[in-house]
């Protein structure tokens, strides 16, 4: 099957190709996670998807069979949206746009990789040991309904900030974070805005967010002082009185987060985890992504 | 007529549903993405909203939220079409203000036909 199949740059496809290609390898997916191209070209600039160096699969005669992408930043690469249509699987087809992703990255004198797999997709993650990608831990994907009850504002000093303020928060070292929540995707994303909050006892934090029409999402909490999760319940109290009416979708939360309570505590449901992999030595720009860089 | 707005992105599931409706008489419309879902329920007022939860802009989740919340559809019934399994199914329903799910894929057409009936209020 792999002998017959070409692998070409998405570059050369329309991003309603790709959509359509992207949307039909997930198909029969339980969590299929269509795009339509609008939602796929933010998705591109978002995480620094480079087109260039990604790749569809198509047969001799043309047809598309399946596709993967390559997010590029400084000496990281992150590799998204492995998919290949349903009827054509078990032919070596991901392994081919798997493997020929990785020689793409060659070139780009990229030594690290990073990737998600959601858990129980266990014919994708044997495919990224094998590729020599390690477990990092568990992402948690969250939610909470408009309709959930909503809690009192906590008392406290409570500033909104506008984006380029929020930026410059953003940018701080926030540790290790999946690519999809790192520092560069919020400086990329529209709608940015953050919330300051400093309670009585001298806590202290802010809530970096992306406002979209019906959704929030893309949370980047830091508490400078005090408890994290009562600093982040506090954080939740004022934004969720500020957009009452917005449903609530957080991705790719580490399990380890020292907020998380205080999301569980506001009402957020576990929608579905992911498995983060790497391969190669983390980079110094891992860590302390700075917005004036 | 009774009115059935269905919100899916897939056109193969369009036209099961469609055809599996046929004979009942209903009038059905049709939305492929939330955006588009959401503007035909204000316009239309359906007597039944049939509402797949993968679709292309905002999912069926949001989208519930923001039908249930508005005040010529709070009393609209909502439907979850979905391949999920029946727990996180009956999650979306009950955390969305959704009225029930009927899982996919839709085999039995006349077992489908009885759950839509059984969601539609009688004048």
């Amino acid at each position: 099957m792999t002998n017959a199949i070409k692998l070409i740059p998405a570059s050369q496809f329309s991003i309603e190709q790709l959509a359509a290609i992207y949307n039909q390898t997930r198909v029969d997916y339980m969590v299929p996670m269509p795009m339509n191209a609008a939602r796929l070209a933010e998705y591109i600039a978002t995480y620094d998807v480079k087109l260039e160096n990604s790749l569809v699969a198509t047969t001799q005669d043309g047809e598309m069979l399946g596709v993967i992408m390559l997010g590029v930043r400084k000496d990281r690469a992150w590799i998204t949206r492995l998919g290949v249509l349903p009827n054509t699987r078990r032919g070596g087809i991901g392994r081919a746009l798997f493997a020929g992703l990785i020689e793409q990255a060659g070139p780009l004198s990229i030594n690290f990789h990073m990737l998600e797999v959601i858990k129980n997709n266990v014919p994708a993650h044997q495919l990224f040991l094998k590729f020599g990608f390690r477990e990092i831990g568990e992402l948690l994907v969250l939610r909470r309904s408009p309709l959930t009850q909503p809690q009192d504002p906590v008392v406290a000093d409570a500033q909104r900030l506008d984006r380029s303020d929020a930026l410059v928060l953003v940018g701080h070292d926030r540790g290790t974070q999946p690519w999809t929540n790192q520092s560069e995707s919020l400086f990329n994303a529209n709608e940015v805005s953050g919330l300051l909050l400093t309670l009585a006892d001298g806590s202290r934090g802010w809530l970096v967010y992306q406002r979209q029409k019906f959704l929030l999402t893309r949370f980047a909490f830091k508490t400078e002082v005090g408890d994290p999760a009562k600093v982040a319940y506090a954080l939740l109290s004022h934004l969720h009185n500020q957009y009452p009416r917005l449903d609530t979708q957080i991705e790719n939360i580490q399990i380890n987060d020292p907020h998380l309570p205080a999301l569980y505590e506001m009402g957020y449901i576990e929608s579905f985890r992911r498995i983060e992999m790497w391969r190669g030595i983390p980079p110094a720009s891992l860590k302390g992504i700075k917005k004036t860089e | 007529m009774t009115k059935i707005l269905l919100i899916e992105d897939i056109p193969d599931n369009v036209e099961l549903v469609r055809k599996a409706l046929s004979r009942t008489g209903y009038e059905i419309s049709h939305a492929a993405d939330a955006e588009t879902g959401l503007a035909m329920a204000l316009a239309q007022l359906p007597d039944l909203i049939l509402l797949d939860l993968g679709l292309p802009d905002y999912d069926g989740q949001t989208l519930a939220g923001w039908l249930r919340a508005e005040a010529t559809l709070v009393d609209t019934p909502i439907v979850v079409l979905t391949a999920w399994p029946e727990e996180a199914a009956k999650e979306v329903v009950k955390s969305y203000g959704c009225n029930g799910y009927i899982i996919k894929p839709i085999i039995k057409i006349n077992e489908f036909i009885a759950q839509v009936n059984s969601y539609i209020k009688t004048p």
